[in-house]
């Protein structure tokens, strides 16, 4: 019994670290809490959902363009939103305020479009697997697998790339790239695509296992920015960590307490985590300077 | 007529909301997404204390305050030590606590089914249950508190506020208590926002919990900085746009159906317009620098 | 450990790394109470930050700083400026959007106004405070010549304004130990005359002065007692006249 709830855990868990993988990406480099984040994974979903059910495309074209829809869209929104704000050297909060701008008026577009109710696109069971006593569906498993090799290829970008090089020089001292002729544009744009493509994935592979709403973005979001300040701020692979755990946690949650307070156990983690060790679990204790 | 009446009803009601999250974020330079979670507390605490023990709308109101300002308190002490995005990730983790006490502590709040049947306020003998009634009792409401934020943000604890908004090193260095300011401003602006959950649990005489969400609160800080904030002109130019709108879309043939819709998506556009060229706002002063 | 109230101001062995440059190099000073003080050296030498270090908007690396006897190293700027530490910055640094007069106002170190509830439950004496205030800083903005000048938003003056803005709202402050940083800088000649008859007459109320300066002519008309800091290090000590003539200053200055 308690080993179905560890795996639900993992299967979750998995969701949570490859959508927080792309967040952490973002959020290490370019210091903006992006929360139009939750946009672009609702998006590719209703891309995904466009091409299947609507256009009766295959399954399989689907999901690339679900994904590239939300590429794109998260590109667009660092070029036309984000990036204007960064030559004007703007304050965190005008980030954020835009970032929710943005988030508020997609997730608007798309209830219209598509109404409110949940859409799904599988109609069928799922075949299920089953070993040592636990029952996973086909989904679930890529899911888990889904999260696997993305984070293994994440690996290999950010240490063999000179992308990845790049990336990590800039999460240590934002301020070095510019002098070193590196067109920080194009680095920008690419980091957008990077990130944007973790939350397509992950969006899609959900919409698959469980169907979508205009809303699911934001608590996506919100697990995403938790797993990244449980797993570590400024270490770009911990988010996957903070991910993991926190989907145990919710499973654990369900099997003792009640499916009821999933969300807020997991914020009274966030707290606990920002009152007593913001720099996470694998992060770097920072001194805070009063910097003039 | 009645439909205009309610309309000024929920403009006031709304714009004791916007004029208390303005004193955080306008004045204190705080970016919170908790409001509507104050919101809630005003709301519930005043609800319970009317219906579970029979007490009175205003002592209740001053209670639901007061729990309001308690919860601010506990909060903002270890909050405000939080650097910029982490005191609004806290914010926003205080909102979902908040939301997820209210909607799943059935025994104490019955949930989503929510409280029905909540008394009308009652003034000695008077009890205010008709629309004009509830219209000139929320706008009196709405002049006291006008009058109350007015009076702070002119006094030396506006000024000191300011100060901390535009530099704070420098603020901190002339011997402003920058804590205790922050503090007070967060406590001050819940204290307030209970108020209006008060008056709308009063005026609905039903409420639940999904009024009191993370959407909510995002909707009031729309208000607040589309109108701008900082000063007092810019929440009461917000108030008046958050009317107007809704009644310029019908008046244009806009259909229900799609219509809240439509008000978010322009809501959402105009922040990210205002952000990029006119970070106050229509009327503000404050631009998040 | 001495307890000589005399030594207003006490620096133990300051030290501040800048990644692996080391900004301030463990620099011992006491700052005698009443006397005027300068700092002088080149660019980078180290000086703001020590200032910085004073005001507690940076935290040693090692060292300690005592102000009256007591350990202030660990006190939030606040908490330093209300013991009586007072701060002008080179950047100057007035609120851009506030009025001059408000600007001013905000000099004032305690104010009950500044606890909301006063504002109601003890408005009158609010109000006499306010008043006062009002009365001392017409007094300061005259002072420093910008009267007539009290609602403008302070961004509209030009930088010698607005030094002079910052004085003002410094004076407002009654400080025991006042630290400028090139409180001459961009100000016009006939108020610098004014400045510094005001920092004598403070130093005579016996009142602490410690500035930093690169015009030299100054340092020697007021300073009592000069610091000459070169790479972090209190490299030469003594009457202005002296330090000023001593040829490791020059070398460090002029390069020969």
């Amino acid at each position: 019994m308690i080993l179905q709830f560890i795996a639900n855990g993992i299967i979750t868990g998995s969701i949570y670290a490859l959508t927080a993988l792309g967040f952490g990406l973002i959020y290490n480099t370019t210091r903006i809490f992006h929360i139009a984040y939750g946009a672009v994974y609702t998006t590719s979903a209703y891309v995904f959902y466009t091409f299947y059910k609507i256009l009766n495309l295959p399954l399989f074209v689907s999901v690339i363009a679900g994904i590239a829809g939300g590429v794109i869209l998260g590109i667009l929104i660092e070029m036309i939103v984000y990036y204007p704000l960064y030559k004007r050297k703007a304050s965190s909060g005008i980030f954020i305020i835009s970032s929710i701008g943005v988030y508020i008026f997609i997730v608007n577009l798309i209830a219209m479009v598509f109404g409110n109710e949940v859409k799904i696109l599988s109609p069928g069971i799922e075949k299920t697997y089953e070993f040592w006593g636990i029952i996973l569906t086909r989904i679930q498993l890529i899911e888990f697998g889904g999260f696997l090799i993305m984070f293994l290829f994440y690996i290999f970008l950010l240490k063999r790339t000179s992308f990845g090089k790049m990336v990590r020089a800039v999460a240590s001292n934002p301020f070095i790239l510019p002098s070193f002729g590196v067109n920080v544009r194009k680095l920008r744009i690419e980091i957008f695509a990077a990130g944007s493509f973790f939350a397509s994935l992950s969006s899609c592979m959900v919409a698959w296992d469980i169907g979508m709403d205009p809303h699911v973005g934001m608590p996506v979001l919100l697990v995403s920015a938790v797993s990244v300040i449980v797993g570590g701020v400024g270490v770009f692979l911990s988010p996957a960590l903070g991910g993991l755990l926190i989907g145990l946690t919710q499973s654990l949650v369900v099997w003792r307490i009640s499916a009821r307070w999933e969300q807020a156990v997991t914020f009274v983690i966030l707290i606990l985590f920002l009152l007593f060790r913001p720099q996470g679990l694998l992060g770097i204790r920072k001194r805070v300077e009063e910097v003039l | 007529m009645n439909y205009l009446l309610h309309i000024l009803i929920m403009i006031n009601i709304y714009a004791i909301l916007v004029f208390s999250l303005n004193l955080l974020v306008g004045y204190g330079g705080l970016l919170s997404l908790a409001h509507a979670a104050f919101y809630g507390i005003g709301a519930y605490g005043t609800t319970l204390l009317m219906m579970g023990i029979g007490v009175n709308f205003f002592p209740a109101l001053v209670a639901g305050i007061l729990m309001s300002s308690f919860f601010a308190l506990f909060i903002a002490y270890p909050s405000l030590r939080l650097k910029g995005d982490y005191f609004i990730l806290a914010s926003l983790g205080f909102q979902i606590i908040v939301f997820a006490v209210l909607y799943n502590w059935i025994g104490l709040t019955r949930g989503p089914y929510g409280i029905p049947g909540i008394p009308r306020p009652r003034l000695f003998s008077l009890e205010i249950d008709s629309l004009p009634e509830f219209f000139i009792f929320t706008g009196v409401i709405f002049l006291l508190v006008f009058f109350f934020i007015r009076i702070l943000c002119r006094s030396p604890f506006g000024r000191a506020l300011k100060a901390i908004r535009e530099d704070e090193m420098t603020a901190s260095a002339l011997g402003k208590n920058i804590p205790s300011l922050k503090i007070w401003a967060f406590v001050i602006s819940a204290g307030v926002a209970a108020i209006s959950g008060a008056l709308y649990a009063g005026y609905v005489t039903y409420i639940d919990p999904t009024s009191f969400t993370l959407d909510e609160s995002i909707f009031i800080l729309s208000i607040l900085l589309v109108g701008g904030s900082g000063n007092i002109k810019g929440p009461l130019v917000g108030a008046v746009f958050m009317i107007i709108l809704p009644e310029a879309l019908r008046f244009l043939g806009l259909p229900d159906t799609i219509a809240p819709n439509v008000r978010q998506m322009i809501y959402g556009f105009l922040l990210v317009i205002l952000m990029r060229y006119r970070p106050q706002g229509l009327a503000g002063e404050y631009r998040f620098e | 450990m001495s307890t000589d109230l005399n030594k207003i101001l006490r620096l133990n062995n300051l030290t501040k790394y800048f990644g692996g440059l080391k900004a301030v190099d463990s620099v011992n000073i006491d700052f005698k109470k009443g006397k005027i003080t300068g700092i002088v050296g080149p660019n980078g030498a180290g000086k703001t930050t020590l200032f910085n270090l004073i005001s507690g908007f940076l935290i040693p690396d090692a060292g300690e700083i005592y102000f009256k006897n007591k350990r202030i190293d660990g006190l939030p700027p606040w908490e330093r400026a209300r013991a009586g530490i007072g701060r002008l910055f080179q950047d100057v640094r007035v609120f851009k959007k506030l009025s001059v007069q408000d600007n001013v106002l905000l000099g004032r170190l305690i104010h009950p106004g500044e606890n909301p509830l006063n504002n109601f439950f003890a408005f009158k004496k609010v109000n006499r405070m306010e008043k006062e205030l009002f009365e001392k800083a017409r007094y300061w903005i005259e002072f420093v010549g910008l009267s007539g000048k009290e609602e403008a938003p302070a961004e509209s003056l030009s930088f010698g304004q607005q030094k002079l803005l910052s004085i003002a709202r410094m004076l407002m402050g009654e400080y025991e130990l006042l630290l400028m940083d090139e409180p001459t800088a961009g100000v016009n000649p006939r108020m610098i005359k004014n400045l510094l008859n005001l920092i004598k007459q403070i130093a005579e109320q016996g009142r602490t002065i410690i500035f930093i300066e690169h015009n030299m002519n100054i340092v020697l008309e007021i300073a009592d007692w000069v610091y000459f800091l070169d790479e972090g290090k209190v490299v030469s000590v003594g009457y202005p006249k002296d330090v000023l003539g001593d040829p490791k200053v020059r070398k460090a200055y002029l390069g020969i």
